[in-house]
């Protein structure tokens, strides 16, 4: 379960003061999937920052497994996302000179797997993901799609309890990012970890179970949590 | 992250900037190269100078002196002294000097077993064979601690004596000889006579000697008196020396016996100050007795010496100076290839911004980030490191006999001569500064805030 608790993020001094989230406080329960919804600007990116322990807001709580991270020191934050927390950018951010294998490789060095140990988590995340013929290519020879897709191998690598997608489909065709889509959301009923996307494209927010709207740093409205129960997300 | 890990994603990263690493590396290649060539260098003019010595001169020998000052630098200016006649001019300071009861001192001590002085004969002129012309040259005492080498004839070995009749010839004198019409070739040399005519030093005669003079012989008694007095030595010629890469002494005396010299000393300085008095002596030390303490030992009777490690010395601490200087160059080069190095690693710290982002999102350490792009300065700095002294020491083993041939070093010398442990302490400095020079971009890489980096547009 995750609890943000009245989290407050100011950005510029005094008198240009610009609150990016006013006062936030909602629940989401394990392994639901949730879309942040909202325009540019509207904080929703913050929101993701503040709750994967990137960004320090001035008060409030993040829980998550009866922790609240915002407490935690700088190293024990750099564990908990490394063990706990994937990404997926609307950029991709995979690293074009590196093969797809050194890609994904890249979570579990950080976590100090050894080698041998490492190269059985790969190939399994490269078959999810289907990209198990490219595991020797150069990142830079994918298409975009194939991108994401290898993207998302890195996520889920690591196996971990909460995946934040950052507009996951904001750089793909319609096509190639339903594609995505349905990878995503097949791995979050899978794998029972927690999907939160990020997104202003109301179609992808409306196949999750929980939307979260925010405007101007508040909560418009949530739709689904409350109403939808743990048992309800399981099934 | 592991170290293992970093080292091997920052080796990646270089080879994915191929051409930006290799030029990099080169810079420091060029201090490298420097190093190594200057190591080398140092290594065989000092291991030449230990052959050059340990060839030449008897490891037991002893030079010994009254004054030490001979011994001091000869740039600095001497005090004036007080008038004794056991002192003597010499290249222009006034030093004291060995006299014969120092040398029967010396020859009494039971750790020394012989004590030679040095003469230092001097003779009007001297003739070949039955030819009159009249050729100037010096004489000097064969030293048999050092060892010559001949082109015609033959030398006694090493440590032993010439005979008191015999003379060694530089071979430098073949050519004139020639040129007069004295001998046809340079084996003509051996068997022919030298007669060396030296002078008895001119004693000013009183009012009274010449006025007895002139009352018995008259004009032509008084005359003989005034003359100089006038001695003919004369030896056979046994060799003819010729200049050795390895041979320390490029004499160009006539060599003869220590006996003749001091025969011939002793006739020129006979009733002067001079007579007997020595600049210096070699003593060579009983063996088994380390010539270091027997140094000490005497010291204390007023007696410097020098052994032959001292001599080693001297001539060390000019290779050592030397070799400083190529070394200086070397490390100025080194020090312009780490701004190279820390703008590089700038560079690229700007450009994989994005990928310092992800890694820092993804939970690596700040210090892990930081030492990603020390390793990668390491590695810069290893491969300049090979380069450089790669080409070094094939260059270098390629030169070697040309550079041999060219200072006439002999065979068998090489004045390159590379060593594996000093090339490799320079590389892992050089890979310790190239680290310390890429402390500065990454530690900028390990403070990049992952927000900032992320941002898309």
């Amino acid at each position: 379960m995750i609890e943000v608790k009245n989290v407050t993020k100011t950005y510029g001094k005094k008198n240009s003061e610009f609150k990016a989230l006013d006062d936030v406080s909602f629940t989401i329960p394990d392994g639901a999937s949730v879309a942040i919804v909202g325009k540019s600007g509207s904080g929703k990116s913050t929101l993701m920052h503040v709750m994967s322990g990137l960004d320090h807001p001035e008060s409030g709580e993040v829980v998550m497994n009866g922790i609240d991270i915002l407490q935690l020191k700088n190293k024990a934050v750099d564990k908990f996302r490394a063990e706990k927390i994937g990404f997926i950018f609307q950029s991709f951010f995979v690293q074009a000179n590196e093969t797809c294998f050194d890609n994904v490789a890249l979570p579990l060095e950080i976590n100090n797997l050894s080698t041998r140990a490492r190269k059985a988590r790969i190939e399994e995340a490269l078959l999810t993901v289907e990209l198990t013929d490219k595991t020797k290519q150069k990142a830079r020879n994918l298409s975009g799609g194939q991108k994401q897709r290898l993207a998302i191998a890195r996520a889920i690598v690591n196996k971990p309890s909460i995946i934040f997608a950052d507009e996951p489909t904001g750089n793909l065709d319609s096509t190639t990012g339903e594609t995505i889509e349905d990878l995503l959301f097949s791995l979050n009923k899978q794998g029972g970890s927690t999907l939160i996307i990020v997104t202003h494209d109301s179609e992808l927010a409306g196949k999750c179970n929980i939307q979260i709207y925010i405007k101007d740093g508040k909560i418009e409205r949530m739709v689904g949590n409350g109403v939808s129960t743990i048992e309800e997300v399981q099934s | 992250m592991k170290t293992v890990d970093i080292a091997r994603r920052a080796a990646r990263s270089l080879r994915n900037a191929k051409a930006r690493t290799i030029l990099t590396s080169l810079a420091i290649a060029v201090g490298a190269f420097t190093i190594t060539v200057s190591l080398a260098a140092g290594e065989g003019a000092r291991q030449y100078a230990d052959k050059l010595i340990s060839s030449n001169v008897n490891s037991q020998a002893l030079f010994i002196v009254k004054d030490k000052t001979i011994f001091e630098s000869s740039t600095q200016q001497a005090p004036i002294r007080e008038y004794d006649s056991n002192t003597s001019s010499r290249n222009g300071v006034t030093v004291q000097q060995l006299t014969q009861a120092d040398i029967e001192k010396l020859e009494a001590r039971d750790d020394i077993t012989s004590v030679i002085p040095t003469f230092s004969p001097t003779v009007e002129y001297v003739r070949f064979g039955n030819n009159d012309t009249k050729f100037v040259a010096g004489v000097a005492a064969f030293d048999p601690s050092i060892l010559s080498e001949v082109s015609s004839g033959a030398l006694p070995s090493l440590g032993t004596q010439i005979k008191d009749t015999e003379a060694i010839v530089p071979g430098s004198f073949v050519g004139t000889l020639v040129d007069r019409g004295i001998i046809k070739n340079e084996g003509d040399l051996i068997g022919k006579t030298i007669a060396a005519t030296a002078t008895k030093a001119t004693v000013t005669p009183t009012a009274d000697q010449i006025t007895a003079a002139f009352v018995s012989g008259g004009e032509a008694a008084v005359q003989a008196l005034v003359k100089p007095e006038t001695k003919v030595f004369t030896f056979t010629v046994v060799g003819v020396t010729k200049k050795s890469a390895t041979a320390l002494s490029s004499s160009s005396d006539i060599q003869i016996s220590a006996n003749s010299a001091r025969a011939i000393t002793e006739y020129t300085t006979q009733g002067t100050s001079q007579y007997q008095k020595y600049f210096a002596a070699t003593a060579i030390v009983k063996s088994g007795v380390d010539p270091e303490k027997v140094k000490e030992s005497i010291k204390q009777d007023g007696f410097y010496a020098q052994t032959a490690k001292d001599l080693q010395g001297v001539i060390f601490t000019v290779v050592n100076t030397l070799q400083g200087i190529v070394l200086g160059f070397g490390i100025v080069a080194l020090i312009a290839s780490v701004f190279g190095i820390i703008n590089t690693q700038y560079i690229s710290v700007l450009e994989r911004t994005r990928e310092i982002g992800l890694m820092k999102a993804l939970g690596m350490r700040g210090r892990s980030v930081s030492r990603l792009f020390q390793f990668e300065a390491a590695w810069i700095g290893f491969l300049g490191g090979i380069i450089g002294s790669l080409i070094a020491v094939v260059l270098g083993s390629t030169l070697n006999p040309w550079i041999t041939d060219t200072l006439s070093l002999g065979a068998g010398n090489s004045i390159l001569i590379f060593q594996p442990v000093p090339i490799t302490f320079m590389i892992v400095a050089l890979m310790l500064i190239a680290m310390l020079a890429g402390w500065f971009p990454a530690r900028k890489a390990a403070k990049l805030d992952p927000i900032e980096a992320l941002r898309t547009e």
